[in-house]
């Protein structure tokens, strides 16, 4: 059995924990083991079955400290025993040497740091005891005529002659964390620091559940002392591509989202909920470290990037059955599903880089001229139609098509390299325009 | 291989400061030469190198190919003339290895017929629209950290040395190639790409490539490559491939006439017309 408790801070001895604090850090703590228990001010859990899995004690207790601290936890100790762990919390003692006993460590400590012992603190210290060590010594049959059973049950836990019954917290099925901020906020990016703190529980939440998000929200309040107008709050919801809880690619999202939020009122409260979680298979360690997988996936980083760019700006392709060079190809945004079936091939030369809108040329003596006279050299290829493709007009009213009739010339300019060009047939005026870089 | 007396020739007893009998590594095949370490010399990263495609500048180029591991930097006298005529073949490979190709801020739109006619596949292929000099360096630094992308072309018509120099420091992670098209007029500036290519287009479908800086001894002369538009190689034609010749000759030295066009000619895509051409105005009702 190997236990640890994490002590969070109390205002003062007599006022209770922050309850909300005390939860969240138990949610948290359930990605680390099943159990987990919350003592007083403390929250307990046992993780002798756990070391191997998140690479030894070593390494949990760093883990367990730095994510911890984040969360408000103020000291870390280890003991055979959950009474004991807490006692030497609360004692803040450093941890004991190499080879002291557990007996030894423990009867050093000022006798209040058992819970059990607080009733009778006074009277026990009238009668000269100051330490666990001093309340051990007095004869067994007195203390449990005296003073109650539990103080005698609770002095064996700690010393590890007792067994020890904890009623283990349970894993909320939804996911809903609430955090007061200790200052109001009125900067958007500032809520950071506390999403992250929940942000933390939702990963710890959605790795005991062996899940990912999908999309989460953060909902923020506004502060009493707000103008009429502000509202009540707003939120913020965040989709991901895929299922992911890693905690740094969640804060980073949600950080570039924030950036681009203005708060109406400076806020108090924040609350988030996962609103998508679906089952996350993880893929397994390699024994070897692993050089070539370093980076992170790259709808990640897309996934960042169209946070700040915005989702139209991060774009992929899909070939549409079109022959007009406009409406061959659709961009659309990166996270989007691409179709299954492969697209038709395009017949006879495209060119690698397209003009949104064609660009008219001038004409010197019935040559176009662009960067340099023209020369022609390969065409025409006749592009034709586009009737059946009817859109709204500029002014709203009147319905015009897309109709279109060119022919196009692949063209050879001194300066800009191979061009795409075409001339109109039908129009008033057949004119030249450049549509393309064979770049 | 060396003789094994080589080996027991060198023994502690033999004096410091004579030079050691070494084996010599151009008996080996060059692959193992260049793996090869010895333990006094000082390591060398084992670099990825990507063929480029073009056997000439692949014998230019340290390591035979686009670097990974660094930056590439093309320069160009004019964006959107050149550039996937040069790096088509490497983003192809890319594209084949079922890597992403990323492009940040293209100065025109891709068009992906044409792209995929280049070898370039429309699932591996992300456009990201950055406008702005930061919005570009921001974007490429990302994908640059995110090692996510098997090969990046980044077009940064702004920028300062010092830009370029954090994006190399970052790239020492990325294996794919990460190419930063810039103008030609930054060939002057200092910049810690370990390679640079300033390319222009040449005449007769050639790219004409000058090394300005790379590892190792200066490439004096001028690359010509040969490299056609994808697509293109179907409908040219023999005397197409010159182009040169056919301006000088009758091509434009003529005074330019309108050709009377037959309206009924039947449209042929792979139809090739050398003689500058245009049609009259013409008004003819369609069949629609």
């Amino acid at each position: 059995m190997l236990w640890s408790a994490l002590l969070l801070p109390r205002p003062d001895a007599a006022s209770p924990p922050i309850d909300a604090a005390r939860q969240a850090l138990a949610v948290w703590a359930l990605q680390f083991t099943p159990r987990v228990a919350v003592a007083d001010e403390a929250v307990l859990i046992e993780v002798a079955g756990s070391l191997r899995l998140f690479g030894g004690w070593r390494a949990l207790t760093k883990r367990l400290w730095r994510e911890g601290q984040q969360l408000g936890a103020q000291r870390i100790t280890w003991a055979p025993n959950g009474l004991a762990a807490l006692a030497l919390a609360r004692a803040s003692a450093d941890p004991p040497a190499r080879g002291v006993s557990l007996q030894a460590a423990l009867d050093a400590l000022p006798m209040a740091v058992l819970s059990a012992v607080r009733p009778h603190a006074t009277t026990l210290a009238h009668i000269g005891c100051s330490t666990l060590g001093d309340l051990r010594a007095l004869p067994r049959g007195g203390i449990a005529r005296r003073f109650d059973k539990t103080l005698l049950y609770a002095l064996d836990q700690a010393y590890g002659l007792a067994p020890e019954v904890y009623p283990w917290v349970e894993l909320p099925e939804v996911f809903d964390a609430r955090l007061e901020l200790m200052h109001r906020v009125g900067d958007a990016s500032a809520l950071l620091f506390g999403a992250r703190r929940l942000l933390l529980q939702l990963c710890g939440w959605l790795a005991a559940r062996h899940s990912g998000t999908t999309a989460f929200t953060l909902y923020w309040a506004h502060d009493a002392m707000r103008s009429r107008d502000a509202g009540e709050g707003g939120h913020l919801t965040i989709r991901t591509a895929q299922p992911t809880r890693d905690i740094e690619h969640l804060t980073r999202l949600l950080a570039e989202h924030l950036a681009q939020t203005t708060l109406a009122a400076p806020v108090g409260d924040l609350r988030l909920s996962a609103d998508e979680v679906r089952a996350l298979t993880e893929a397994s360690r390699s024994f070897l470290p692993d050089t070539t997988d370093q980076g992170e996936a790259l709808h990640q980083v897309l996934e960042r990037l169209a946070a700040r760019l915005g989702p139209a700006r991060v774009l992929r392709p899909v070939l549409q059955a079109d022959h007009r060079p406009e409406w061959m190809c659709r961009w659309q945004a990166a996270p989007l599903a691409l179709p299954r079936q492969p697209a038709p091939h395009a017949e006879g030369p495209q060119p690698s880089f397209l003009l949104p809108t064609p660009l008219k040329l001038a004409l010197r003596g019935h040559r176009p001229i662009y960067q340099g006279e023209l020369q022609l050299l390969a065409g025409p290829q006749r592009v034709e139609g586009g009737w059946w493709d009817r859109v709204a007009g500029a002014d709203g009213d009147e319905s015009r098509t897309r109709n279109v009739v060119r022919d196009y010339w692949v063209a050879l300019s001194e300066h800009a390299g191979v061009l795409w060009v075409f001339q109109t047939r039908l129009d008033e005026a057949p004119a030249w325009y450049l549509h393309g870089h064979f770049a | 291989m060396p003789p094994a007396t080589a080996w027991l020739a060198d023994t502690p007893s033999a004096s410091a400061s004579a030079p050691r009998a070494v084996f010599d590594t151009r008996t080996l095949p060059p692959t193992v030469a260049a793996a090869l370490w010895r333990g006094n010399q000082l390591g060398s990263p084992v670099a990825a190198v990507h063929p480029s495609g073009f056997e000439a500048l692949d014998a230019a180029l340290p390591g035979g190919g686009w670097p990974g591991h660094s930056l590439t930097e093309i320069l160009s006298p004019q964006s959107a003339t050149l550039e996937w005529r040069l790096l088509g073949p490497a983003l192809a490979r890319a594209c084949a290895a079922k890597r992403s190709v990323v492009l940040v801020g293209p100065p025109r739109q891709p068009h992906l017929p044409g792209l995929r006619l280049a070898g370039l596949d429309e699932k591996q292929l992300v456009w990201i629209q950055a406008e702005t000099p930061a919005e570009r360096l921001w974007a490429a630094e990302q994908l640059v950290k995110g090692q996510a992308a098997g090969a990046l072309v980044v077009w940064l018509p702004q920028v300062r040395p010092e830009q370029v120099r954090r994006l190399q420091v970052l790239a020492a992670g990325h294996t794919g190639p990460v190419f930063l098209c810039r103008p030609s007029t930054a060939a002057q500036e200092s910049s810690a790409a370990p390679l640079r290519l300033l390319a222009r287009v040449g005449p007769d479908w050639t790219l004409q490539v000058d090394v300005v800086k790379r590892q190792g001894p200066p490439l004096a002369g001028t690359l010509r490559l040969t490299a056609v538009p994808a697509g293109l190689q179907a409908v040219l034609t023999p005397r197409l491939r010159l182009p040169s010749a056919l301006r000088a000759g009758d091509g434009l030295a003529q005074p330019f006439t309108p050709r009377q066009a037959d309206p009924c000619q039947p449209t042929e895509t792979n139809h090739a017309l050398v003689r500058p051409s245009a049609a009259p105005p013409r008004r003819r009702l369609t069949a629609h």
